[in-house]
């Protein structure tokens, strides 16, 4: 029995050591889900031809800190936070974007912002979506093919 | 065996002797100091671990122009540590340290600081971008009175919270000297 004093306790420290790692690590969707092509603002939700990591890299403005949580399974929120120097001093800027994975598709569902950004769904959609279209950035594989359509997206000839 | 089981059980305790650790006024007046001269260095790796897992920084600012309402904001441990590294950009900068009072609670386990700060550095107006580092006119004194709370967490000592209360002012960039470093 006193044998097995020093392992146990050693299975406990790896243990404990393993279960601190798990649970301290920051959340982050998987490279499955930021791969999946980003619905557009249209009724039918057509897919913009661009990925959601496309999307986010191309929005991204000054260096902001970012959060992702997950409030339920495949369903996403991205928090980006700021201190910008104000004329009256330092102010805190936020956007919170909300994504909930449909299908083979990634939609916008929510945002919620600090004054000053767009709030709108519809609006934050197709700033995304033309951002993207302005840095001339890689569409997903479906619309490399010639004709292919997507929201916003002008077919290549 | 024996004393490997018994090192193995030590190691696994000691964490929790944090728990009984209690404050002592003179641990909190190094604490500051070292947080001070960690801000005077201003590297951001420093200033951040000596703030503890649920750190808050409440900031109210009054900024030179007088008429301008002041701002206010909260920031979270993560965001305040990016922040800190947006520091190391200033190539001037000082800090002074005009008083401090320690109050430690009663249980030990944590202390109230109130300090009175000034800080001088340069001043970049929000809608310019510096083309070099000492592309500026003004100096920025800023006037600070810092309520935190400071406790133990893992063993060290760490701010939970900061309430500062800032009030800046400018001055012509000739009429300070402030060395580079």
């Amino acid at each position: 029995m006193r044998a097995l004093a020093g392992p146990a306790m050693l299975l406990v420290m790896v243990g404990g050591f393993l279960v601190f790692r798990l649970t301290s690590k920051e959340e982050a969707p998987s490279r499955d889900f930021i791969a999946l092509e980003f619905a557009g603002a249209d009724s039918d939700r057509t897919g913009s031809c661009y990925s959601l990591e496309t999307v986010l890299l191309v929005s991204r403005e000054g260096n902001p800190s970012r959060t992702w949580t997950s409030p339920r399974e495949d369903v996403w929120t991205l928090e980006l936070d700021d201190v910008v120097q104000g004329h009256g001093g330092p102010i805190r800027i936020f956007q919170t974007f909300t994504f909930e994975k449909v299908d083979e598709l990634v939609r916008l569902t929510s945002v919620e912002a600090s004054t000053g950004y767009l709030t709108g769904v519809e609006q934050n959609i197709d700033q995304f979506v033309r951002a993207a279209q302005a840095q001339r950035s890689t569409p997903v594989d479906r619309c490399l093919e010639p004709g292919a359509t997507g929201y916003l997206f002008a077919p290549r000839r | 065996m024996r004393i490997a089981s018994l090192l193995a059980a030590l190691l696994v305790l000691l964490p929790l002797t944090a728990c009984q650790r209690s404050l002592e006024e003179h641990e909190v007046l190094e604490f500051i100091e070292k947080a001070d001269n960690a801000a005077r260095k201003r590297f951001a790796p420093e200033i951040c671990e000596l703030r503890g897992e649920n750190f808050e920084l409440h900031l109210t600012f009054q900024g030179h122009e007088q008429q301008v309402e002041p701002t206010e904001l909260t920031i979270d441990r993560k965001l305040f540590c990016k922040e800190a590294g947006k520091f190391s950009r200033l190539r001037q900068y000082r800090l002074e340290r005009n008083s401090i009072d320690i109050d430690v609670a009663n249980d030990g386990k944590t202390a109230r600081v109130t300090s009175e700060y000034v800080e001088t550095m340069p001043y970049y107006y929000p809608d310019m971008i510096p083309s070099t580092p000492d592309d500026f006119q003004h100096f920025q004194v800023v006037e600070t009175t810092d309520e935190s709370v400071v406790g133990i967490e893992s063993g060290d000592i760490v701010f939970l919270r900061s309430d500062c209360n800032s009030s800046q002012s400018l001055v012509g960039k000739s009429s300070i000297s402030l060395p580079y470093d």
